[in-house]
């Protein structure tokens, strides 16, 4: 989403869902897992909107949704993509919205090559490093890489991280552009030939929806978008977590634009984030390739300095040529008064980046001795993480391991109850790692804010004192950065300088000296350096060092002194949109790109759906929500030709981040695999992709490594169902907070599979019973769920079998069971890095079989592909052997 | 005070059992075992001493009127079941020992200091609600949180229910409530739904229920009865058989002792 | 995988354990209200869903009948959770209260020559009223409970009537046994008490089949009507047997006999009443057919039928008599422990409630509304899903 629309954020709020005409939730069992968010979908299934749930099961999602759509795990493109085409086809697309708001009318590059022409792929393919150059995806008329999102922050992209080498985009792109959509080259003609192929007979033999059941979806969502009517997307990890992710939530992005769907009340694209604050940790992140604010990390690179960095991520126009203000702010409230323009800023003490410091590397890396120390704080990857075994086997390797929790989690017990261990493949006396286990202290026990999946950020006071030995988050960093910096005071060598230079000055009170979490956050919110004020939002930063602010996009979350994010008036003494309670990034804007919900002279597109628009009288705008654009920008404003930073986005341009202000139907950068999304199977699949030669994502993430093995890519005869791994209401995640707990526990006391009434008669499977699932990674013992809501589908004639398992249990806590995730490899998309988890393939036998055996303590409990039976290939014989290992290995051949 | 009770809406119910994670953790109650049952998404199985609310989850062959469009011939049904504090409430009027009174809610409570036991209000019930506790043997159910109503609060399980789905109140507006919502269903196509126990004209062998519901197939589905009685509405009949059988026994007695006279003289 | 089969446990495990997983006050995790500190049944096993074939699916949830609706097959009401001493409490209360009932005929109208009979019925019958008392508290768990049980009267609780009946006749009796050959105004008292007794003698013997019947337990509810009939004229003939196998003199035994046969014989016929009731739904009359409480049932009968038999059959061989006495009493303790868990085996079918109520014995028999809850008629079966 943040490269379509320019922010990575949900676009909604959950409240607005009420006001939708039609939900679709994908990828997502909203009722099972975002279950207090999911009131709002019951109300508007009350006022009459259409509810319709795209998974593999029916859910509980499902039982209260109007129609249930079964869909095979990993097929999600061609199901949207055939929704485009259906728009596409029959002219259902918004055309003023189109034409107005999104890139539709941009030209292509000449050399621009489709999946179309090359089979899967497209032009730029470079087979030695797998990966993409993006040069042939470009605007025509515009020089180098048009940045995504307003700024280049996809690691090893062209003109990223080099000093300023490539081009200054041309602010405006008018010259380029074919308003009657007519050109063949444009991006609406390009979008129509790509989707093309995705016919309901496709969708019907790749997705195994039968063609009726589609259009009935298809018609539903056209009938219920454009001027009068909004239809809402909702997904989370069902979409994410796949080698195709990011591609799959694009799919759904170009559909909500052409559909007309976006910044407007009862529309948009709603991410469900998991976690209490996950969009938060993405805000402030805990993501190795991120600043606050979603500025990118820097590379290493000899004499970079910020003058380097700023050319290359400030963009010429639009919301992000603003950088500048943003970093230097950041740079002054990490290390204060010793931050200072001579030296620019402290930038040099930034960490940089060398590579990929993925989650999924660096577990490789210390699986290979490369990797020291680790800490875990509130996370538990023995259980919750993809190949359990290979976890573990890091962990193994690690000198020391800090785990902070709850609870004695399975992570912080590997060296004595795991099942390879249980299975004598490992042997507790061999491990060295020494582990420290510290107490955390639960959210009741501290204060803070959790910013949620709609970007709320929601003021927490602490309930009780922590007992005994726990301590928040807060006090562990605070006090253990403090130890640091005495423990460094005497060093007087160069690269201790950024410990000394740290600015950490929190105060702190009580017995326990606990940091005060409102001084932090004041922090965020940013201040005057010169007399220590907050400062009202992220238009006050400066880049003259004359403010600090710890992330520009929570600024104004402190405004006036008052955390706004306490606030709690009741939704019934405001209006619906609840601007009132806690706060919200940007700016407390509720619904982003809301300028969208006017047309281009400002008017409301209808009085159902009016939302925010121009007040002529006082020529600003208004509306129900804080306006997303700049608030007097009046709509027929249209920027002259030299206009730079944000005077260059015109007053129809409602997506502000965006360099052009557009909406993009086709991303010609920020994403590494592909302008267009394009249906590729999963990495184990049961089926070959229908659509091209090309069987998966070709710039996909892979480890090849005999502790991840992975199974033929399609038809492999010893796994033949399709596995999908998913959460129950009555846990949560890798079950630190649940398994613990026996009024939860009883709810959902053992690991189970759910498989259909077929399955279960060809197998053997008695309800109730056990079973025991396999692959190449380990296998696993389970409680069997004979269901009709898992149905088998029917895919070119044949018989396509899932079997669901929910992830919860470990070996640790009051249940016991060996967990669904020592069943998966790595294999991740190449963008975000997010492991497949949701589809894969497997076996399904009768009985306690169970070996604990793992590939990744050197033991696989599956036989090897019977001989006669030839591997098949992932990538079209065409491009060759591609790479797919992770990046860090290819960085140091290279080096 | 007034009349309180709960609306159970089961079409807005989502399964997520929070109602009945709520009880329990607001009444300290313990877990009833860590048993996979195989029946759909239940595994506590039933109301009982341990259990005051209970998710049931239905598993159907067939679609949902109303609801469930596309040609899937399927339907999910979930209901939270609870003690439904009849108007007049077959346990109350078996218990002996008056532990079991009518609250100035006009809800049924057992004073847990006063049960002694007896274990007759577990067969009092037509709902097989009250159980008893397996050592002590003191007979235990949902109290409507009369700990809760005392302090004004909402019962920790409608509290907790992020649908609406358990709608606690006043008993008339309950009425008024449940049957708008009926009638609005109705209207969309879902004709199935219908209030159970709503009142004594509803559910005549209960005079009504303070917790009615309201359902989309018939009562036994969910495991409930389909005309359930306060067994003491046969009480009367039965005390008459029993004067009829007193008469017989002194016949045979006086009779017998007659004749064995007479048979000396 | 749950950690309750325990196996396999280290130390860690176990201290783990004990401190509830957590590196922090155990205390947090122990639960603290009044209801925590029950102890919860084991259910393992109970779950007719568990172990099924495919065939047969959870989502079909009709596990008795093709046609019949149900939740997996469980229970719709609660099974009674009392113990093997409350079925032998129906026969001695029974046998007390019959048996205290012809102590007073014989007091009154027998002359002195039956008055030694009298005496006897009267410690019979006050025997009988302790070892009541005896078995109650034992199903209660502590005798204070006893009391507690006589707090209150309840008219609409035949238990708590019950109590009083037998407190009062057990009271009454006691008196009895003790003023009774007194002379002068305690020995009017002692008689007056027996007499009372006596009177609370019949609801002695009945009001165990109301406490029964006014339940939810399909079997007991359903036989509403025969049950008093049955248990009263069982207690006739079990008292009369017992009596009878009790030493006692020849004119006594024209008494006696008069009095057993009379109570065989309505033993027998109110027996085919109930096996009638119950009959008039095939689910309810199920568990005097095949089980447990089957066996019990057709044992009672044919004890019940030898019993007469033997008795009516020409001979004065003593040992007949004790034979024919011997098996109407084996016959009227087998019925109770038939019926108690035939009402167990009906708890726990769900059919047994629901077709019931289907066919007319739920409300409607006393209301007579024809509307099931969900306003649709209560005929059944009822149409089939799908
Ligand atoms: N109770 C509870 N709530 C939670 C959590 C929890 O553990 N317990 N976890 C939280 C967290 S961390 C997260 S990230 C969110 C996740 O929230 P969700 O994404 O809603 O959760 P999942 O159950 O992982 O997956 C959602 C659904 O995706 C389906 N699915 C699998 N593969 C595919 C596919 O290829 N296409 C489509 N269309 N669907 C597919 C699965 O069948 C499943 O029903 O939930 C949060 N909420
Ligand atoms: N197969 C499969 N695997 C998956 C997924 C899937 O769908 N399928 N989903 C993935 C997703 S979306 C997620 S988010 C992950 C989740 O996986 P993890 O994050 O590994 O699992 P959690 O159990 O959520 O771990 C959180 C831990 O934090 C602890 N905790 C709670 N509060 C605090 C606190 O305040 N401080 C500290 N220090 N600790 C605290 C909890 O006790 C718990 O142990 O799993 C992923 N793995
Ligand atoms: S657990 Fe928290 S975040 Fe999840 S649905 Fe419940 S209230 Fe919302
Ligand atoms: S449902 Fe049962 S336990 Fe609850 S009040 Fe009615 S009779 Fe009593
Ligand atoms: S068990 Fe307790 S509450 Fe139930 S009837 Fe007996 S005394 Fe009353
Ligand atoms: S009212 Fe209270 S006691 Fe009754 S079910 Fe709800 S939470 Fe439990
Ligand atoms: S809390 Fe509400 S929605 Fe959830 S199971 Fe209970 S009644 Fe249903
Ligand atoms: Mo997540």
């Amino acid at each position: 989403m943040g490269i379509t629309f320019g922010r990575g954020g949900a676009t909604n709020f959950q409240q607005d869902l009420r006001n939708a005409d039609c939900i679709i939730i994908q990828g997502s069992n909203m009722a099972e897992c975002h279950p207090v968010g999911f009131q709002w979908v019951m109300e508007a299934r009350e006022r009459g909107a259409t509810v319709i749930h795209v998974d593999p099961r029916f859910t509980r999602t499902s039982a209260v949704a109007n129609q249930h759509v079964p869909i095979r795990a990993g097929s999600d493109i061609a199901f949207l993509g055939g929704l485009i085409r259906y728009v596409l086809e029959h002219e259902r697309y918004f055309e003023e919205y189109v034409v107005a708001y999104t890139n539709a009318a941009n030209i292509i590059r000449e050399g621009f090559q489709d999946t179309e022409e090359l089979d899967g792929f497209f032009s730029g393919f470079l087979p030695d490093e797998g990966k993409y150059d993006f040069t042939t995806w470009q605007y025509e008329g515009v020089g180098g890489t048009v940045p995504a999102g307003g700024h280049k922050h996809i690691y090893g992209e062209p003109g990223a991280g080099k000093g300023g080498e490539h081009e200054e985009g041309s602010a405006r792109f008018e010259a380029h552009k074919d308003p009657t959509l007519q050109h063949p080259r444009c991006v609406f003609q390009l979008l129509k030939r790509h989707f093309q192929r995705y016919t309901p007979a496709i969708v019907s033999q790749v997705c195994g929806v039968p063609e009726e059941q589609f259009l009935q979806v298809a018609e539903t969502l056209c009938a219920n978008s454009g001027r009068e009517r909004t239809t809402a997307f909702c997904y989370s990890v069902g979409w994410t977590q796949h080698t195709v992710g990011v591609q799959y939530i694009r799919t759904a992005s170009i559909l909500q634009l052409l559909l007309g769907n976006m910044g407007r009340p009862g529309g948009g694209i709603l991410a469900l984030r998991g976690h209490s604050s996950i969009q938060g940790s993405s805000d402030i992140p805990t993501l190795y390739n991120l600043l606050p604010g979603y500025m990118p990390m820097p590379h290493a690179r000899q004499g970079y300095d910020l003058d380097d960095y700023l050319k290359d991520h400030a963009s010429s126009t639009g919301w992000w040529s603003n950088l500048p203000k943003y970093m230097v702010s950041l740079l002054k409230a990490w290390f204060g008064d010793a931050a200072t323009q001579e030296n620019h800023y402290l930038f040099g003490h930034l960490p940089r980046l060398t590579g990929n410091h993925s989650h999924l590397q660096t577990v490789t890396d210390m699986a290979d001795g490369r990797v020291k120390g680790y800490f875990i704080m509130g996370e538990n990857p023995a259980v919750g993480s993809s190949n359990g075994a290979l976890q573990r086997k890091g962990l193994r390797k690690l000198d020391w391991l800090v785990v902070r929790d709850l609870t004695l989690i399975e992570t912080a017990e590997f060296w004595r109850n795991a099942p390879e261990i249980a299975a004598g493949d490992v042997r507790t006396e061999d491990i060295q790692t020494e582990v420290f286990f510290f107490p955390a202290a639960a959210h009741t026990e501290k204060e803070g804010t959790f910013t949620n999946t709609q970007r709320l950020l929601q003021w927490r006071d602490k309930a009780v004192e922590p007992r005994g030995d726990a301590r928040s988050e807060l006090h562990f960093v605070y006090h253990l950065g403090r130890k640091l910096k005495a423990l460094y005071a005497g060093s007087r060598e160069g690269k201790d300088q950024p410990i000394h230079d740290l600015l950490w000055d929190y105060p702190t009170h009580g017995p326990m000296a606990e940091p005060s979490a409102e001084a932090v956050l004041q922090e965020i919110n940013g201040y005057t350096v010169a007399d220590r004020r907050v400062v009202s939002g992220f238009s006050d930063l400066k880049d003259d060092g004359s403010t600090a602010c710890g992330c520009w996009l929570y600024s104004g979350c402190y405004a006036d002194g008052v955390n706004q994010t306490a606030r709690r008036k009741p939704a019934r003494e405001q209006s619906w949109v609840a601007s009132e309670w806690g706060w919200a990034w940007p700016a407390n804007r509720r619904i982003l790109y809301n300028r969208a919900s006017a047309d281009p002279e400002g008017r409301p597109w209808s009085e159902r759906k009016k939302y925010v628009w121009w007040d002529e009288a006082q020529r600003r705008w208004t509306g129900e929500d804080v306006p997303d654009f700049i608030a007097d920008r009046p709509p027929d404003y249209r920027p002259p030709k030299d206009a730079r930073g944000v005077d260059a986005l015109g007053g129809a341009d409602p997506f502000i981040m965006q360099v052009d202000g557009k909406g993009w139907l086709y991303a010609p950068s920020g994403i590494v695999d592909g302008p267009l999304p394009t249906h590729y199977e999963p990495p184990e699949s049961p089926v070959e992709n229908a659509l091209y030669g090309q069987q998966c994502n070709p710039v996909r993430l892979e480890w090849r490594r005999r502790d991840n093995p992975l199974h033929r890519a399609w038809d492999d005869p010893r796994f033949p169902f399709v596995l999908t791994t998913y959460r129950l209401t009555e846990h949560h995640t890798a079950g630190g907070m649940s398994r613990w707990l026996s009024w939860l526990s009883e709810l959902q006391p053992e690991q189970f599979c759910e498989v259909s009434p077929e399955l279960a008669a060809e197998r053997g499977l008695t309800n109730g019973g056990w079973a025991t699932v396999r692959t190449a990674r380990g296998d696993m013992e389970c409680r069997v769920l004979v269901t009709e809501r898992m149905r088998p589908l029917r895919m070119k004639g044949k018989w396509v079998h899932q079997i669901g398992l929910p992830y919860h249990w470990g070996v640790t806590g009051r249940l016991r069971a060996s967990g669904a995730n020592d069943l998966l490899p790595f294999v991740a998309d190449p963008n975000v890095e997010i492991v497949e988890s949701k589809a894969f393939t497997g076996d399904i036998v009768a009985g306690r079989q169970s070996t604990g055996e793992r590939a990744a303590a050197d033991h696989s409990p599956a036989e090897p592909l019977p001989p006669d039976l030839p591997e098949l290939r992932r990538d079209s014989p065409s491009v060759g052997d591609v790479p797919h290992d992770a990046y860090q290995e290819h960085l140091e051949q290279e080096r | 005070m007034g009349q309180k009770g709960f609306f159970t809406d089961t079409t807005l119910c989502i399964g997520c059992k929070a109602c009945e994670v709520a009880c329990k953790q607001w009444n300290q109650l313990p877990d009833d075992g860590f048993h996979f049952t195989g029946m759909s998404y239940d595994n506590t199985g039933a109301l009982g001493a341990s259990t005051w609310r209970h998710v049931a989850f239905v598993e159907r062959p067939v679609p949902l009127t109303g609801l469930t469009k596309g040609g899937i011939d399927f339907s999910w049904l979930m209901m939270s079941d609870v003690c439904k504090h009849c108007q007049r409430a077959g346990c109350l009027e078996a218990c002996p020992t008056g532990a079991i009174i009518r609250t100035e809610f006009d809800t049924v409570y057992v004073q847990p200091d006063v049960c002694n036991g007896c274990g007759y209000c577990v067969v009092g019930c037509p709902f097989g609600v009250i159980s008893r506790r397996e050592e002590d043997g003191r007979a235990w159910k949902c109290t409507l949180c009369y700990d809760r109503l005392g302090e004004g609060m909402t019962p920790a399980c409608a509290k907790a229910c992020p649908t609406e789905s358990i709608a606690f109140g006043d008993l008339d507006d309950l009425h008024a409530r449940a049957e708008n919502r009926v009638r609005k269903l109705h209207e969309q196509g879902m004709t199935d739904a219908y209030l159970y126990g709503k009142d004594a004209e509803n559910q005549p062998g209960t005079g009504g229920l303070n917790a009615f519901f309201l359902l989309v197939d018939k009562p036994e589905v969910y495991s409930l009865p389909p005309d359930p009685v306060v067994p003491t509405m046969k009480g009367k009949r039965t005390w008459g058989m029993v004067a009829l059988g007193a008469l017989g026994m002194a016949a045979m007695a006086v009779g017998s002792v007659l004749l064995g006279r007479e048979a000396r003289s | 995988m749950s950690d309750s089969n325990g196996n396999g446990e280290t130390l860690l495990d176990r201290l783990q354990r004990k401190r509830d997983g957590r590196n922090v006050d155990p205390a947090l995790g122990v639960l603290s209200g009044e209801g925590s500190q029950q102890r919860v049944k084991d259910p393992e096993g109970a779950y007719p869903a568990h172990g099924q074939q495919v065939t047969h699916l959870p989502s079909r949830a009709e596990p008795q009948r093709e046609d019949a609706p149900s939740y997996y097959g469980l229970p719709a009401v609660k099974e009674p959770v009392w113990i093997w001493s409350i079925p032998t409490y129906l026969y001695v209360g029974g046998v007390a209260g019959a048996a205290s009932l012809l102590g007073l005929a014989a007091d009154v109208m027998g002359g002195p020559r039956l008055a030694k009979l009298g005496r006897r019925c009267l410690w019979v019958g006050t025997a009988g009223d302790m070892i009541s008392t005896v078995l109650l508290i034992h199903d209660l768990g502590r005798p204070e409970r006893f009391l507690n049980m006589l707090r209150v009267f309840r008219p609409t609780s035949p238990m708590s009537i019950g109590s009083w009946v037998l407190a009062g006749s057990g009271g009454l009796n006691t008196l009895g046994v003790l003023l009774a050959h007194r002379p002068g105004w305690m020995g009017v008292v002692g008689r007056s008490a027996a007499a009372g007794a006596a009177v609370l003698g019949m609801p002695l013997a009945g009001y165990t089949a109301v406490l029964l019947c006014n339940t939810s337990v399909p079997i007991w509810q359903a036989t509403h009507r025969a049950l008093p009939l049955f248990f009263m004229s069982s207690a006739t003939a079990a008292a009369g047997s017992l009596l009878s196998l009790l030493p006692h003199a020849p004119h006594e035994a024209r008494v006696l006999r008069p009095y057993r046969l009379a109570g065989k014989v309505a033993e027998l016929v109110t027996g085919v009443a109930v096996a009638r009731d119950a009959a008039r739904v095939s689910e309810v009359a199920r568990p005097l057919k095949e089980g447990v409480s089957g066996a019990l049932w057709k044992t009672s009968r044919v004890c019940s039928a030898a019993g007469l038999l033997l008795d009516v059959l020409p001979g004065r061989s003593r040992w007949k008599h004790v034979a024919a006495d011997v098996l109407t009493t084996a016959g009227a303790l087998a019925a109770r422990f038939a019926i108690f868990h035939a009402g167990k085996a009906s708890a726990r079918n769900p059919q047994a409630t629901f077709q019931g109520q289907r066919q007319g014995l739920g409300a409607a028999e006393v209301k007579g509304n024809t509307l099931a809850a969900d306003g649709k008629p209560l005929k059944f079966p009822l149409p089939v899903l799908r």
